[in-house]
């Protein structure tokens, strides 16, 4: 036995053991102390180890924990303890395994008052690792005696130290069943999953109470005496304790589904889309817990502690700070967020009364806020204004505005809401007033104050605009707004001469964000907030006006950008792929609203237009419109046209509300076809123009015109036929050739489109001076230019389309074979032809009849055959590392892209179009791919596959291959075979996951392969599969059966992520079955290396049962594979433990 | 050796030996002039000075014939110059013994004004090539004047 299983008594050492212990003791504190001298930390890491790794430690290490001097010696003795369990745990016996547990608490409760608090919780969290690992096993009588010594700890009968060790163990013991906090124990998930639903349904809410009594034990104490005494210390652990537990993830007591709330009838939300979003996780305990949280008067103790040593302490400031008042503020906090089962089904009245008890906790810290944000900025801690921040975004976060705005009035005689507005008006004052760059209070508290107004804001402007705000609500929101644009404003104009370009592009997206949460605010008041922009935005533009020419506008200039920024907020949504909706809140608000001019949204719009026309003017433009502005400028038609722009009315109008109709209508029509939507339509294409053409080399710029000839993608307009070349535009003009009635005018549109440039490239391949002329940097360009565009018309096919860019595409067939033979030196060039090339192949190919897709891979074959002739064998001169890798990044380029073009030929196989039935399919896919295969593989080194990408590419492609088409792998030659295979190997010892689980699928797929074939009396994989004797009388084996080997190598010696085994389970299947004289050749081998007869017997039974048990039958059927994984699950739970051990 | 070549420039055939292009469409791996070099560009940033002012580019870029760095900043609305680069295959027909090679030209001369490059890999691979009998192509890589042997393929043949 290990000497544990009789509780303390040690007695059984012998003096040779007493001996050797010592002297490892000394080894141990030695190499401690080197490691804290830093002299010689290899050596001294390397003694430590070996005492992790050493067989069954336990005795040595309790040795050193109870006599060692040195605290960090105990400490990894503690680890060692840990190690050596954990490895060895599936052989320790029963009362070893108790009695190690045992130790470590009766270490931690002996040693209670030791001043060296990290060995304690670390002796604590191997306790409670260690307790864990043997929660399934454990009867519930061996439980129950540990718990009976933690609960006595935590009762406080032992003493204060004890009390504070006992919560301690239990939050080790809470945040090791936690899946997101657990630590590895090289088990699979299941058995984590079984541990927390064990811990969930059994224990939690008992760990609760118990954290409630020794909480309630030292509460008196505390509130009486006037210093700060040692209760506290337990105090705080105990609010800790419950704070995680209620961070707990509960699963299991919702009544079997992820069930919630009913939304309508309780008035409480519970759409998790939005908690997400914010950081506010909801406690949703379920319904047992009511008893605990709310019935037992948890929260009045909570608050009334928490404000009652406040008052005593209130002139201290740094009480605010202190542990306990922030452990105290977190549980408030957190207890502001419940939701779920455990409110009874009464309307909410419950909820709201435990919503009622808190806020009315937490309105000190933020009532009245303009005297707290003074005391702040003069100096008093703001960390409880931000929680009581936060607690208002955890109200906001499980009610809905209406229910949250009622909460205060029986405290004030205001809502919640103004409270809010208030609140966050201060904030803002205050950030406006020091528009320092560091980070402050305030700037936390903004950030939480939004996210409460987008969480309360956001449940209703999804609902139909059928919601709305109570009117003092609306107003609260409509000063806040405009607040909120006067600080913006003054942000932008004091920041308009800075030049920091570099972290406005970091915080673009959280920019974007809060502009987000300032359109739903200014939403949720669209009466007064839209006409408030409209006066703000014609006041910028008449002051521009004014100064122009005599003084400096930049300011101005950057007030109008950011109002731009805003107003496209507030008005449209962004698309993101779908068909952008006009806000509901601006559908149904003006409702008196008959006359379309009249329109607030209208107006706005209008004005806004009206603006950006006077950039047509070239006086205008160099006065007034920079670049930066014209970005805005554009951005904001881009979103705006993708809104408003053309509506196709029906199909908006068609939902229920009557009621607004009219204004809607108005709001509808005014920019459609037969109204101002040609005007306003043609005055933004000649902006777009102009921006084009008259500012070249701002690149942001052409960016967002980009976007805006997308949004332009599905209207029916031919006004940028005479543009400038772009892949996009071409994109963008192919795809408007879709608007059109017929397919046949559609074709002949594209047929016109793009005739002159197909042309102009045939013509210049048929020029017999073609060599040199091709070298004149304005051919290079134009060549680039044509082919960009090819490409983007390409990337636009569409099913109507489609003919004439496969003839597009066809008569450009050999001009593109002739360039990548004289271009051949022009990587940019050559990069462009292969893009084009692929992105044709890719749209085209699913639609294509048999003999067209025999003409399609017969070019592509040739296109291969050229670029690998030229690069196949080729050494550049290398001048510079930077040159050098800039002519490897290009290579990389070239290599990815014609893989791509592989995988796009594969996918003729999945998806075909054509009207041919497969039986008339000419030409063999797969065979075509390998050919390719052949031809590129060459050029893809081992050093090419470092590149994350191309990697990916690769082993996708091969391992897609070899799972659908087995069989042509076979009759590959020798040099390809050996090289698809040297990768397969080379990528099984990838990092990445995703590399290896594809190669593992491969492997899978060449083993059954081989092994169905065989079993058919095929030869399967043949002479690959059976080794072969070389010239020199060498014998090399198979490739299956060398994969066995590294394979299992891999599983039992290698570190990899659980996340693999079933996948590797799949393949190790296969090949244990193609190579069964192998496998246990291996097997016995495994076994012999085992000098401990304990082991071997155990290695030679789990190997048996991996390959016997749960009816493993030697067929590849769907039943086996599961079995198989099970098995070697299992397997490697029982062995790996100590076969890993050195 | 710059300083050399410099003399050539004059008795050149006349043609220009640089394109101008403006700055903002130069890309990374295009081709610049930094102080008098033909160079390759392997790292563009843009700038702008205040918010509202207009963009510059900021060229990092590599030397093409003796892979030293140089720097550069331009207006993205300039021109900037661009040099001519030309590659041409030629075959390897011998290689004497001071370090110059002999190679066949298009129309079946000779051009012997060039040494083996100073790379190792390529100096062997060309020998080793040669030595063998094989048909050996070497690309020559000229801009501005400057001429160098910039890498090697061989084709076949071989005993």
């Amino acid at each position: 036995m290990l000497g544990f299983s009789n509780g303390s008594g040690g007695g059984g050492v012998g003096a040779e053991d007493l001996a050797q212990f010592q002297a490892t003791m000394r080894a141990i504190e030695l190499a401690c102390s080197y490691i804290q001298i830093n002299s010689n930390p290899v050596a001294a890491e390397a003694t430590i180890l070996s005492l992790h790794q050493s067989p069954q430690p336990y005795k040595a290490c309790r040795y050193i924990l109870e006599h060692s001097q040195v605290a960090n010696a105990r400490f990894q003795a503690a680890a060692a303890i840990r190690e050596a369990a954990i490895r060895e745990w599936s052989f320790l016996a029963t009362d070893d395994k108790g009695g190690l547990i045992n130790f470590c608490l009766g270490y931690v409760m002996q040693h209670a008052n030791s001043s060296e608090g990290y060995v304690l919780s670390k002796v604590s969290s191997v306790a409670a690792q260690l307790m864990k690992r043997g929660w399934l096993e454990f009867t519930p009588a061996e439980k129950e005696v540990f718990f009976y010594q933690i609960n006595q700890a935590i009762l406080g009968s032992r003493g204060l130290d004890v009390q504070f060790i006992g919560v301690n163990f239990l939050e080790s013991l809470v945040s090791e069943f936690s899946p997101s906090t657990s630590s590895a124990m090289g088990l699979p998930r299941e058995f984590h999953e079984n541990c927390r639903k064990s811990l969930e349904q059994n224990f939690l809410k008992t760990f609760y109470q118990w954290a409630q009594d020794a909480a309630l034990s030292v509460t008196n104490k505390i509130i009486e005496s006037h210093s700060s005494v040692p209760e506290v210390k337990v105090c705080n652990a105990t609010l800790r304790l419950m704070h995680q537990i209620l961070n707990w993830e509960f699963r299991y007591s919702k009544g079997g589904t992820r069930a919630s709330i009913n939304v309508f009838s309780d008035g409480i939300r519970a759409d998790n889309a939005f908690s997400r979003k914010t950081e506010c996780v909801i406690v949703q305990p379920g319904a047992s817990w009511c008893d605990v949280l709310l019935s037992s008067s948890h929260v009045g103790w909570l608050i009334n502690i928490y404000s009652s040593v406040r008052q005593k302490f209130d002139l201290e400031g740094y009480w605010l700070d202190c542990p306990v008042a922030v452990s105290a503020r977190k549980l408030i906090v957190q207890l502001c967020s419940l939701a779920g089962k455990i409110f009874p089904s009464d309307n909410g009245q419950m909820q709201e009364q435990h919503l009622l008890l808190l806020l009315s906790g937490v309105l000190p810290w933020i009532d009245p806020p303009d005297v707290i944000s003074k005391e702040i900025e003069e100096g008093r801690s703001g960390s409880e204004m931000i929680d009581g921040c936060r607690a208002l975004l955890s109200i906001g976060t499980v009610t809905t505005p209406v229910v949250f705005d009622k909460l205060l009035r029986s405290l004030r005689p205001f809502g919640t809401l103004t409270l809010l507005s208030m609140l966050m008006g201060e904030v803002v004052k205050v950030l406006m007033a020091n528009s320092t760059d560091e980070e402050t209070w305030s700037y936390e508290a903004r950030d939480i104050l939004l996210d409460t107004w987008t969480t309360l804001l956001a449940s209703m402007d999804g609902s139909g605009g059928n919601a709305r705000l109570p009117p003092e609500g609306m107003h609260a929101a409509a000063s806040l707004f405009s607040l909120i644009v006067e600080s913006e404003l003054k942000v932008a104009s004091a920041s308009a001469t800075t030049e920091d370009d570099a972290d406005c592009l970091a915080s673009v997206s959280a920019m974007d964000e809060r502009l987000g949460s300032y359109a739903l605010i200014a939403r949720a008041a669209v009466d007064a907030t839209i006409p408030f922009l409209a006066k703000l935005f014609s006041d910028h533009v008449a002051r521009l006006h004014q100064g122009r020419g005599t003084v400096d506008p930049t300011e101005t200039l950057e007030e109008v950008y950011s109002l731009l920024l805003i107003i496209g907020h507030v008005l449209a949504d962004e698309g993101e792929g779908e068909t952008a909706l006009v806000p509901d809140a601006l559908q149904s608000h003006f409702v008196d609203v008959v006359e379309a001019n009249n329109h607030p949204v209208v107006v706005l719009s209008s004005s806004i237009i009206k603006f950006a026309e006077q950039c047509l003017d070239a006086e205008m433009r160099s006065s007034i419109f920079s670049p930066r502005l014209m970005e805005a400028v554009i951005w904001f038609l881009a979103r705006w046209s993708f809104t408003y722009l053309m509506l196709v009315e029906d199909c908006n109008l068609g939902s229920n509300q009557l009621q607004s109709l009219r204004s809607r209508a108005c709001l509808f029509t005014f920019f459609n076809e037969h109204n101002q939507g040609k005007f306003v339509l043609d005055i933004i294409v000649r902006i777009s123009l102009t921006s084009l053409m008259s500012y070249p080399g701002e690149k942001d710029l052409q960016d967002s015109w980009r976007n805006l000839a997308n949004a332009f993608a599905n209207d029916k307009t031919l006004f940028l036929l005479n543009s400038v070349s772009q892949r996009s535009l071409a994109q963008t003009l192919v795809l408007s050739a879709y608007g059109m009635r017929s397919s046949d005018a559609s074709n002949q549109y594209v047929k016109d489109l793009m005739a002159h440039m197909t042309s102009s490239l045939v013509d210049l391949s048929n020029n017999s001076d073609l060599k040199n002329l091709a070298q004149q940097p304005a051919i290079i360009m134009l060549v680039s230019c044509v082919l960009e565009r090819l490409r983007g018309a390409a990337s636009a096919t569409e099913p109507r389309t489609q003919r004439a860019i496969y003839e597009m595409g066809l008569s450009v067939m050999n001009p593109v074979l002739r360039l990548l033979e004289v271009y051949k030196h022009e990587s940019a060039v050559i990069y462009l032809l292969l893009k084009f090339v692929v992105d044709w192949v890719d749209g085209q190919l699913s639609y294509l009849e048999a003999h067209e897709t025999a003409v399609v891979i017969n070019f592509c074959m040739s296109l291969l055959q050229i670029y690998s002739s030229h690069n196949i064998g080729k050494i550049s001169l290398s001048l510079s590392s930077t040159l050098l890798n800039e002519a490897k990044t290009e290579k990389y380029k070239d290599l990815r892209a014609l893989l791509q073009l592989l995988s796009h030929l594969c996918s003729k196989d999945m998806v075909d179009f054509s009207s041919d039935s497969i039986e008339t399919q000419s030409t063999n896919i797969s065979q075509v791919v390998y050919f390719g295969l052949h031809i590129i593989t060459p050029l893809i080194t081992l050093e090419l596959l470092k590149y994350p990408k191309l990697c990916f590419d690769y082993f996708s492609l091969i391992s897609h291959m070899l799972e659908v088409y087995p069989e042509t792998l076979a009759q590959l030659n020798n040099d390809a075979f050996s090289h698809v295979v040297t990768t397969v190997d080379f990528g099984l010892h990838q990092q990445d996951v995703d590399i290896v689980t594809m190669c593992l699928r491969a492997l899978k797929a060449l083993a059954s392969y081989h092994y169905k074939e065989k079993n058919t009396g095929n030869s399967g994989l043949g002479s690959h599969a059976a080794g072969h004797t070389d010239p020199n009388g060498v014998f090399h084996e198979g490739i299956l059966s060398r994969f066995l080997r590294t394979l299992l190598h891999f599983l039992l010696f290698e570190d990899y992520s659980t996340d693999l085994v079933s996948t590797a389970a799949d393949a190790l299947f296969p090949l244990i079955l193609c190579e069964p004289n192998l496998y246990q050749g291996l097997g016995n081998e495994l076994i012999e290396k085992q000098a401990n007869p304990n082991f071997k017997t155990r290695l030679a039974n789990a190997l048996q049962v991996l390959t016997t048990s749960n009816q493993l039958s030697s067929s590849l059927d769907r039943l086996n594979y599961p079995r198989f994984r099970k098995n070697l699950n299992n397997f490697l739970v029982e062995v790996r433990g100590f076969l890993k051990t050195r | 050796m710059s300083d050399e070549e410099h003399h050539f420039e004059s008795s050149d055939s006349g043609a220009s030996k640089t394109y101008p292009q403006q700055a903002g469409n130069i890309r990374k791996g295009g081709h610049i002039v930094i102080k008098g070099r033909p160079c390759k560009v392997v790292e563009v940033s843009t700038s702008k000075t205040g918010k509202h002012g207009h963009a510059k580019c900021h060229f990092v870029a590599i030397d093409i014939f003796n892979g030293k760095k140089l720097e550069d900043i331009v207006p993205s609305s300039h021109n900037c110059d661009v040099p001519h680069v030309n590659r041409v295959d030629y075959q390897l027909i011998d290689i004497t013994e001071d370090g110059f090679v002999s190679l066949l030209t298009d129309s079946g001369g000779t051009k012997d004004d060039l040494k083996l490059p100073n790379d190792d890999a390529l100096t062997t691979q060309m020998r080793s090539g040669f030595e063998e009998g094989k048909d050996v192509v070497v690309s020559v890589m000229s801009a501005m004047g400057e001429e160098q042997i910039c890498a090697v393929k061989e084709v076949g043949g071989g005993k």
